[in-house]
């Protein structure tokens, strides 16, 4: 009860003019690079971040996470009318979604779509609300070897989960892990890296590599591509997004089960929402086959219900974790936590105690976000997908141009243009060899409190290696990652097993 | 670099291995480490595990993985995947590149940021960053280059205005100090 007096406070905090207008266009720009292929919200994030440092925290946090929310309301559009996923999270919704618009039914699969998001937004929304304190108080006993386990855990999980094969993603990792290290070590006072470089003495700022990674990167790999590809065609539909009651009632029960399948996973690394958002078709595809007359292939309404409620499901409930725990789950939360040190806060349990005014309108703003993008979304789904006649050299021109200023922005110094430039190449060639992006992102912030966390667990105990493994939590938490490794390796064992037959 | 997708591609050694590249820039990395670690100079006082610890696994980790990638791309070369959701629909059939990269558009809009990069001191924002957008433009194939000028001069100068302006971001005002 005390949780809902705290969301009310919130609610009053989030509904002033200028909160509104914020969630407004996190919702307004999550949607529109949703929609654009290629574009997610972790990109969004990564060029709003240099130019939110002169708003007020709770301002900016309330955009990110419209932005979050709205990403994965955008993402189906293209999906269902193009057959071309917005993002990685909207592959599971392509297969019964753009089904339907084949078979004329594309109003109601971008109205599925949409409230589908909704339905997975809110159900996190209300975990986080009930939940996060509870496991801020958990967190609150967590020392350094709970967060070495913890930062360990998500190092591997998203190293491993996502991609196609172990070196790639641990590689991926280590390029952020290693970008982390350079500039003057906080414990010893020692310059590490920086070879005499003062540009480097501060350590390559996160904004380089997130913009770099993310954003130039998406920039060269297109330019890579461009002349020789073309985008798809779209197909035109006619009539509003609307659900008829029999359509509700058949898709109602796979928002409810895509919903609970997405929400666990904001809590764990695997890296995003889009193993969730497989899980969820599977699970819906595995209970058609048993239905007396099954709907996949022929467009399948609960094949596009589950997997979107999934996806927004995992966004909600990951920023809980990241509130609560401090810990990212995805590469949008992971830059998300780099902007919360920015302003000099640290996610995690006293985040709760020290700044509860800003988590509860953060939370409340949660909320708020879905109606508007539900509102955003529903009834102008079609409008969006007119996005995609901005010419593809217009488009990635001017996020050049974004990229520039968000860099330049923040530091003014052109040393960190040239750095962006070569971070972002390196960004290209990740993508073309097909290696994982959210390793990099984590590394990257989660490295010092990973490095931290174990130089003062062994400086406490005066160098034994058993007090890593000396608390239940951090036993619970190595346990945990021994699961995922086994899941991994049944995961490759089996796919062997098939390529040999 | 490997060979385009439309078969039959003649193919040599270095097909779909072009990743080892990756396996070098990591070998790079674990390197850069090596010397860094070796060249560092600790505080007197710190007390271990010091600054040296937790790169030193960190190199080691390099030089696994630089390994285990060019393993990995020795044993089992790949075709380039195309799987990222981008738009995928190739040019026609009978069209065959060098490479699956374009890296004539690549090295020119890399080129296009470089420029922007050395040329935004000294001439300001509105015309490095509208010159960059245009030579991205028109790198990509845009068919109408002036048109891309208004356009390119119409952005740049729509962000001064806002982020100098609206927010009170400083850009560089270069040659046209004054005129601003």
């Amino acid at each position: 009860m005390e949780s809902l007096n705290l969301l009310a406070g919130g609610l009053a905090d989030a509904l002033t003019p200028m909160n509104l207008l914020w969630v407004f266009i996190g919702a307004f720009l999550g949607t529109a690079v949703g929609v654009l292929p290629g574009l997610g919200s972790s990109m969004a994030v990564a060029l709003l971040l240099p130019v939110t440092f002169t708003l007020d925290p709770t301002a900016a946090f309330i955009m990110f996470a419209g932005v979050y929310f709205g990403g994965l309301f955008g993402d189906s559009t293209m999906a269902i009318l193009v057959n071309t996923p917005g993002g990685s999270t909207a592959i599971a919704s392509t297969f019964e979604g753009h089904r339907m618009t084949l078979t004329g039914r594309g109003p109601q699969a971008l109205a599925t779509a949409a409230i589908g998001a909704f339905v997975g937004g809110l159900l996190a929304s209300v975990i986080v609300v009930l939940f996060a304190p509870k496991l801020a108080d958990l967190a609150v006993n967590f020392g350094p070897p709970e967060y070495l386990a913890l930062s360990v855990l998500a190092f591997v999980a998203t190293a491993t989960v996502v991609s196609t094969s172990l070196a790639k993603g641990l590689a991926s990792l280590v390029f952020g892990l290693t970008f982390a290290v350079i500039g003057i070590d906080g414990i010893s006072g020692a310059q590490r890296f920086t070879f005499g470089a003062p540009q480097l003495f501060d350590g390559i700022s996160i904004i380089v590599i997130t913009v770099g990674v993310l954003a130039l990167g998406e920039v060269f790999h297109v330019a890579s591509r461009v002349r020789r590809t073309r985008p798809g065609r779209l197909h035109k539909i006619t009539g509003r997004p609307y659900l008829s009651r029999a359509e509700v009632r058949e898709a109602a029960p796979a928002w409810g089960r895509g919903a609970l399948i997405g929400a666990p996973f904001g809590v764990i690394p695997v890296g995003g929402a889009e193993i969730p958002t497989f899980l969820a078709y599977g699970g819906e595809r595995a209970l058609d086959r048993r239905r007396k007359h099954p709907q996949f292939g022929k467009g399948a309404i609960r094949g596009l219900a589950a997997p979107e409620a999934a996806g927004n499901a995992t966004a909600g409930t990951a920023i809980g974790a990241l509130l609560a725990m401090g810990l990212p789950t995805s590469a949008t939360a992971a830059i998300m936590l780099a902007a919360f040190r920015q302003y000099g806060l640290q996610p995690g349990p006293l985040l709760f105690t020290r700044s509860a005014d800003l988590v509860w309108t953060l939370i409340a703003s949660l909320f708020i976000g879905l109606v508007v993008l539900l509102v955003l979304n529903l009834p102008f789904a079609p409008l969006w997908a007119k996005l995609t006649k901005i010419p593809r050299h217009y488009l990635y021109a001017g996020i050049a141009v974004f990229c520039g200023l968000g860099v330049y922005a923040t530091s003014a110094a052109v040393t960190d243009l040239i750095l962006v430039l070569g971070i972002g190449f390196l960004g290209f060639l990740l993508r073309r060899y097909d290696f994982p992006l959210a390793p990099i992102m984590i590394g990257v912030v989660l490295g010092p409190l990973a490095e931290t966390s174990l130089r003062n667990a062994l400086l406490s105990s005066g160098g034994d290696y058993g007090v890593l493994v000396d608390s239940g939590i951090s036993v619970t938490i190595y346990a945990a990652l021994v699961l995922v490794l086994v899941f991994v390796a049944y995961r490759g064992l089996r796919a062997r097993a098939a390529r040999d037959v | 670099m490997s060979q385009a997708t439309v078969a039959p591609a003649p193919s040599h050694w270095g097909t779909g291995r072009s990743g080892l590249v990756l396996a070098g820039l990591i070998l790079a990395f674990a390197i850069y480490l090596t010397v860094g670690i070796i060249t560092m100079t600790v505080p007197d006082g710190a007390e271990p595990p010091g600054p040296k610890f937790f790169p030193i696994i960190l190199a080691v980790a390099c030089y696994a993985l630089a390994v285990m990638l060019t393993v990995h791309y020795v044993r089992r070369p790949e075709a380039p995947a195309d799987t990222d959701g981008v738009e995928t629909i190739e040019e026609p059939e009978g069209v065959r590149h060098k490479s699956f990269t374009d890296w004539r558009t690549l090295g020119l809009t890399m080129a296009g940021f470089l420029a922007f990069a050395l040329l935004l001191d000294p001439i300001g924002w509105i015309l490095a960053a509208a010159l960059m957008f245009w030579v991205i433009a028109w790198a990509m194939g845009s068919g109408s280059p002036l048109k891309d000028v208004a356009v390119a001069l119409v952005l740049s100068c729509a962000v001064q205005v806002a982020f100098s302006a609206g927010l009170g971001l400083h850009l560089p005002a270069g040659i046209l100090d004054g005129v601003l």
